[in-house]
């Protein structure tokens, strides 16, 4: 090409450039299988009342009932503080998020943006006055990767914890290929220590998506196709080599925008069937939501029922 | 004269003009039918119970909320009718001018 043309040298080196497809960042380790795990629906029992209050424009309240025959019923009271500090028009740091029970149950996120590339994020667990789980992420976002470091539940005097990496980079626009490794130390760990690694892929298409994971473990794909505007599909296979066992899924989601409606259903290969709808009852600031949930095998039926207030 | 057999003895007695084979055959014949016809029942029954719970929790609530809304759009483009005369119930964007003028 450049013999043909005598000038081109020059204009060679930029023309490669634009030839050469740009690589977008693949998005965290933790998202991989998001657009597909979002079409399914999460299914609740009992009753739900929420009301969210926002006090200003950086803190908002949150009050949450729940009345269940299954799970003990109780209050949690939230609070969610968002910062000033802005990268992108969506997002706003830091990001602080609580919510407790009366017995001081506390859950606390703390996410914070330090730069374009780097974000941190801690998680807390406070369960009977006892530190349960904690956990401390740092993500990397380069131009075309993202690099993930995460330690749960290092306890320093016990000597115990886990340490996972993630590395996700894109090959070529569509393409992204990566891998995780777990590393658990600790008393109870067989042999002291473990380390597991998983390889991780993903194809992104305007339309459709197929992500997996496979590792020695077991292996998780997902499949997610937007049929049109209104409708999207999900397919997700998980299966278990430990327990020997694999469960394959199907759901959709259907978003009547025109009604205020966005309804979630699921079957499942252990014949579990599972739907929730949910509807803005639009001149009022409510949310509705009904769940559904049927076991076949176990003639096991949940009925959730919840209204979201703010 | 006292009757010493009942009416099934009578019939069970009369089955032995006909060969043993003939009998024994025809008894499985029957006997399998029944279990398969009692078979085939219980599957109707758990497969359609199986296919309507689930249908009444994956489609119907979507399928009522879809006819709802339409509904209520035939609803709203009557009330214009009624409200703006026949002509105007094509033309949506008219309404807001015209309903200010009334």
């Amino acid at each position: 090409m450049a013999s043909s043309t005598p000038p081109a040298p020059a204009a060679a080196p930029t023309e490669d450039k634009a030839a050469k497809p740009v690589l977008e960042n693949p998005g965290s380790m933790d998202e991989l299988h998001k657009a597909c795990k979002d079409v399914f629906p999460v299914n609740f029992e009992g009753a739900k009342i929420m009301v969210n209050k926002g006090l200003s424009n950086h803190f908002q309240i949150s009050h949450t009932l729940n009345m269940s025959s299954v799970t003990p019923s109780g209050y949690r009271f939230g609070a969610t503080y968002v910062g000033t500090k802005q990268f992108s028009p969506t997002e706003a740091f830091p990001v602080l998020l609580g919510d407790i029970d009366p017995s001081g149950n506390l859950n606390a996120n703390i996410i914070h943006q330090f730069s374009e590339q780097v974000r941190c994020k801690f998680v807390a667990q406070v369960q009977n006055s006892k530190f349960m789980a904690s956990q401390f992420s740092a993500d990397y976002r380069g131009r075309d990767f993202t690099s993930s470091l995460t330690m749960a539940n290092i306890d320093l005097i016990n000597d115990t914890g886990v340490i996972v990496g993630h590395y996700l980079q894109s090959v070529t626009p569509r393409v992204a290929l990566g891998a995780e490794l777990a590393y658990q130390y600790g008393a109870q760990v067989p042999g002291g220590q473990i380390a597991i690694l998983s390889v991780a892929g993903k194809y992104k298409a305007p339309s459709y998506t197929v992500s997996g994971t496979v590792g020695a473990a077991g292996a998780h794909l997902c499949y997610w196709q937007k049929s049109s505007d209104q409708i999207q599909f999900g397919c997700e296979l998980e299966t278990n080599l430990r327990m020997q066992e694999a469960v394959g899924s199907v759901g959709y989601q259907v978003d009547l925008p025109k009604a205020n409606l966005v309804f979630r259903g699921t079957v499942d290969s252990n014949w579990t069937v599972g739907a929730v709808l949910e509807k803005k009852l639009q001149p009022l600031p409510f949310t509705f939501a009904l769940s559904g949930m049927l076991n076949h095998p176990k003639s096991q039926f949940r009925l959730g029922c919840g209204l979201i207030i703010g | 004269m006292p009757i010493d057999e009942t009416l099934a003895e009578r019939l069970i007695g009369l089955t032995e003009m006909l060969p043993a084979p003939v009998r024994t055959a025809s008894g499985k014949v029957i006997q399998g039918s029944v279990a398969g016809v009692k078979g085939a029942y219980g599957l109707l029954c758990s497969s359609s119970w199986v296919f309507f719970s689930s249908a009444a929790i994956l489609f119907a609530p979507l399928i009522f909320e879809i006819e709802r809304t339409q509904m209520e759009e035939m609803h709203k483009q009557q009330q214009r009718q009624i409200l703006l005369g026949p002509n105007a119930a094509v033309s949506g964007s008219m309404m807001p001018p015209q309903a200010a003028g009334m």
